[in-house]
């Protein structure tokens, strides 16, 4: 909801996939070949000897960049989704005004602020990234899960009840599938955070895209900053850019 | 068959349903009317269980609805709402098919039933079986509810002020199409409503409610002759009474054959309430109508007198 | 609902109940004996013994017993005793200071057990709020007490509170970095605010700039943080670099001048947006009979589509608000000073304590500002409906 927009696809207008997969194609190549981009990185920092990132391959940094988004935001999908669903239960019913008052209290949370106090808690490394990163993601996930379900029209839900659906086949055919666009626009949301907290992460230890840019400043070397905050960006595109179209696949059926 | 016995329902404090009892033949459309918060809804739902009673006893077929597995019991009672309630993200085809699916009918028969009812209910398949509910117009949507509610053949329907969103127009023609129905499935039907004209239009026994209570009950043109209280009457009507009454028989009833005399000018049909001749008379500034058949074939004549029922 | 007994309050149960297990088994302190060494963690009953530990108990378990039938008046005494509990926490800690602190050097930090307390207590705090459903001013009232014991305890007696240590080396670079950190936020929301509502009015009359604003705001937001300072940081470098005035201003390429232009792009969107939106969705029925009435463009602007889009607008200077105090501590990576600066500097050092006093008092700011923010778009709102 946040960040979902319709104007940025209007802007790279390639049908269907194509968008998205040019990103990934950029971002690979990229990754794999930022050797091509030397000569422009020298214009920008012509007193350093080195200017291309050596300390990892970009590869590596990029895989273990979406391996730590990946577990942390599956896990908080599974999480988020499956807490909402819970507390819109009769049975955990009695937990929803906490749980609702707690996700929209917690977004204003800042997520640095987040990655920060995780460190103290559960040491360097990647773990206490993912975990916070987790906590993070929940949120916009738990929020919009919530709204997703709760703006289903009673009516809607009455019917389902009246024509003797059970409480499993109301979830699995009216509820989750009416909910899935809002649903997914949290996903999203939590995901675009999640990417760029991770790439913070890489001053609390952990190696990924961040790495550059932490050591590009601390070196002074602005060309490390580019290459990292080039493949960041061109990451955070492509992820954004795949959900915007699995958005619209979602979002297309029937629902107004 | 449908009974219930001095059920009533309690939310907290509050007292929604008192104590009324209620007996619905087989194959009786029963019409429970009232002013919003008389409980009516209420009453309808505990039928299929969305609402549990708290007091009394509701039979199904002589079996208390209680020792019905909930969902069983919803499945085998059609359920239309005022706002229809159609899934949106389904077709019209898949809406409809909703209960023979929940019911594991082969596919096959699923698809026949559903093409049967779109049928019946004057939705052609090949334009609306992929259409999805927001692409309806009101009338359509509510006879996609309509046909999702009859998909796995019930012999009860509940009706929870089904016409009561739609423009007149609509409104009538959906009522007409389901008196054909019922002339054709004979299904049980109870039907809430706060409108006194559809309800003494479709009713064979027109329930009264107010705060929770049956006021009266009986067929229709006995409340309308005799009204238990000034509260009944003025729902009934008050002194517009005699239209009402008038818009319940149909100018056949009240017509002589052709006499003697030349016929009169002015032809009314032999299906048409009779309000419907009086205002003619008005119009056309008469006393006599023609009446005549589906294929305006004159049958008999109608008299002011013989219209206003004056025996001689 | 509301038949008989009232159900009991699962939650508020199931919360001190949590808090009563994590008080008797996690470490609710730990001792060190300076700044470099790691502490050495205690359970409550081995910083203070049982003849503390078990008495504590006593109100966690009442409103375990208060929660099983909740009637308003119950509640209310448990509201009370969860406030109690929270404003006790300084005062054992002060107790467990002088108990277990004698060098001059040592610290004591707070440990899981009792960060755990502290955030179930919030939680029972708000559950008890929501259930009286007590207004928002008052909610914020009752942590009035709490804080005030924070206070009085931190400046009588928890000096050896590791977080209070780490404050008191840099008490004059704290008010520094929190005077920093809200000159960029509020430079960039002013700023924000000011381009926005008049991207906002533009994109309103030409459908063209709304397409292309939008898209690329919303291209702008999906760049994370960190990727968006480093863009910045070449161009800005190359610029002063250029133009000498530009460096005089103290544009470069690391500092305030990228931060505050990074914070500026995210700032937009969210303007922008809710200022279209809160324009654009004024009831036309209001429109029409304004202008029915015979007012001119001009006063049905002024006199009836701002003030009724004012609170929407105030949304969006709320959400922005809180954005950029988050995106002003990443600031500090490329130097811009703030809070952030703390925590990075505690990374750097692992010193724990340090990125402490960087990170509540973001966390606090990012609060305090969604809460003033959101009281006056309330206020707004009331001033409005009637």
């Amino acid at each position: 909801m946040s960040t979902a927009g319709s104007g940025a696809v209007r802007l790279r207008a390639l049908p269907g996939w194509l968008g998205p997969l040019g990103w990934l194609v950029l971002l690979l190549a990229l990754s794999l070949g930022m050797g091509w981009l030397e000569g422009l990185l020298r214009l920008v920092e012509p007193d350093s000897r080195q200017v291309l990132y050596a300390r990892a391959s970009f590869l590596a940094l990029l895989g273990q960049h979406v391996l730590v988004v990946g577990v942390a935001s599956l896990a908080a999908v599974l999480l988020g989704v499956g807490g909402a669903l819970a507390v819109t239960r009769p049975a955990g019913r009695d937990f929803l005004p906490l749980v609702s008052q707690l996700a929209s209290i917690g977004q204003t949370f800042p997520p640095v602020a987040v990655l920060a106090l995780a460190v103290p808690a559960l040491g360097f490394g990647t773990l206490p990234i993912i975990v916070a990163l987790l906590l993070y993601g929940l949120l916009p996930i738990v929020r919009n899960t919530l709204a997703g379900i709760q703006g289903i029209d009673p009516d809607v839900h009455e019917a389902a009840r009246g024509m003797g659906m059970t409480r499993g086949q109301i979830l699995r055919q009216v509820e989750l599938p009416l909910a899935a666009p809002v649903i997914l626009a949290g996903v999203r949301t939590s995901v675009t955070i999640n990417v760029a907290t991770a790439a913070i992460g890489a001053t609390v230890g952990a190696s990924n895209l961040g790495d550059p840019i932490i050591s590009g400043i601390v070196n002074g070397n602005t060309a490390y900053v580019l290459q990292g905050a080039l493949l960041i960006g061109l990451l955070a595109i492509t992820v954004d850019s795949a959900f915007e179209r699995l958005q619209r696949r979602v979002g297309r059926r029937g629902v107004q | 068959m449908i009974e219930l016995f001095e059920v009533t329902k309690r939310f907290g404090e509050e007292v929604a349903v008192d104590g009324i009892s209620l007996r619905v033949e087989k194959g009786e459309l029963c019409v429970l009317v009232g002013t919003s918060g008389c409980g009516k809804s209420t009453t309808l739902r505990m039928i299929n269980r969305l609402i549990e009673h708290s007091d009394g006893e509701i039979h199904l077929n002589g079996q208390p609805v209680r020792t019905f597995d909930e969902v069983a019991l919803r499945r085998r009672i059609g359920y239309v709402i005022q706002s229809t309630g159609l899934f949106p993200h389904w077709t019209v085809a898949r809406n409809i098919g909703l209960v023979p699916r929940l019911l594991k009918w082969p596919r096959g028969e699923v698809r026949e039933r559903v093409e049967a009812l779109m049928a019946l209910l004057g939705l052609p398949v090949a334009e609306f079986a992929d259409k999805y509910p927001h692409q309806l117009s009101g009338g359509q949507a509510q006879r996609v509810g309509v046909a999702r509610a009859l998909a796995a053949d019930p012999e009860i329907l509940l009706m929870d002020e089904p016409f009561g969103a739609l423009d007149p127009i609509t409104r009538e023609a959906l009522q007409h199409e389901l008196l054909d129905l019922q002339a054709r499935l004979h299904k049980t039907i109870v039907f809430v409503t706060h409108d006194m004209d559809e309800a003494l239009r479709l009713a064979d026994r027109l329930v009264v409610m107010r705060q929770g209570r049956i006021v009266q009950q009986g067929p229709p043109l006995e409340l309308l002759h005799e009204p238990v209280d000034d509260f009944v009457a003025s729902m009934l009507g008050g002194e517009e009474r005699g239209l009402k009454e008038a818009a319940l028989t149909r100018v056949r009833d009240r017509m002589l054959p052709l006499g003697p005399r030349l016929l009169a000018h002015e032809r009314v049909a032999a299906q048409a309430p009779l309000h419907q001749a009086l205002s003619l008379m008005l119009w056309h500034r008469v006393d006599r109508l023609t009446v005549v058949d589906d294929d305006d074939i004159p049958i008999g004549e109608l008299s002011l007198r013989r219209l206003v029922g004056s025996k001689s | 609902m509301g038949q008989g007994r009232p159900v009991p309050n699962v939650v508020l149960i199931a919360l001190l109940l949590a808090g009563v297990v994590a008080w008797l088994t996690l470490p609710a302190v730990s001792v060190a004996p300076n700044r470099i060494v790691p502490g050495t963690p205690l359970l409550a009953q081995e910083a203070l013994g049982w003849g503390v530990t078990l008495p504590a108990l006593v109100p966690m378990l009442a409103v375990v017993v208060l929660g099983w039938r909740p009637e308003p008046a119950r509640l209310r005494l448990a509201l009370a005793l969860v406030v109690a509990l929270l404003a006790a926490m300084p005062l054992w800690l002060s107790a467990a200071a002088a108990a277990l602190v004698e060098a001059a050097q040592a610290r004591l930090g707070i440990g899981a057990a009792l960060w755990l307390l502290l955030f179930l207590w919030l939680l029972a705090l708000i559950e008890l709020r929501a259930r009286l459903a007590l207004p928002r001013p008052l909610g914020w009232a009752l942590l009035l007490p709490v804080l005030l014991a924070w206070w009085g305890c931190l400046s009588l007696w928890l000096a050896p509170l590791a977080l209070y240590r780490e404050y008191q080396g840099r008490s004059d670079q704290f008010l520094d970095a929190i005077g920093q950190h809200l000159a960029l936020v509020g430079a960039a929301v002013g700023a924000a605010l000011v381009l926005g509502v008049g991207l906002a009015l533009a994109m309103r009359r030409y459908a063209g700039l709304r397409r292309a604003g939008f898209g690329v705001l919303n291209f702008l937001q999906t760049i994370p943080s960190i990727a968006l300072f480093g863009l910045l940081l070449a161009p800005l470098a190359w610029l002063s670099a250029r133009f000498d005035w530009l460096a005089a201003l103290g544009v470069s390429g690391i500092g305030w001048a990228p931060a505050w232009l990074a914070l500026l792009g995210y700032s937009l969107l969210p303007m922008v947006r809710n200022t279209f939106v809160a324009l654009d969705e004024v009831d036309p029925a209001v429109i029409e009979s304004a202008r029915g009435m015979g007012m001119s463009r001009r006063q049905v602007f002024l006199q009836v589509r701002l003030p009724l889009a004012l609170p929407v607008v105030l949304e969006g200077i709320r959400i922005t608000t809180v954005q950029a105090v988050g995106l002003t501590a990443v600031a500090a990576l490329i130097g811009a000073g703030g809070l952030g600066t703390f925590v990075f500097q505690g990374l750097g050092q692992a010193a724990m304590d340090l990125v402490l006093l960087g990170a509540l008092p973001i966390i606090a700011l990012a609060l305090i500002a969604d809460a003033l923010l959101s009281a006056l778009a309330d206020c707004l709102r009331q001033g409005g409906a009637t």
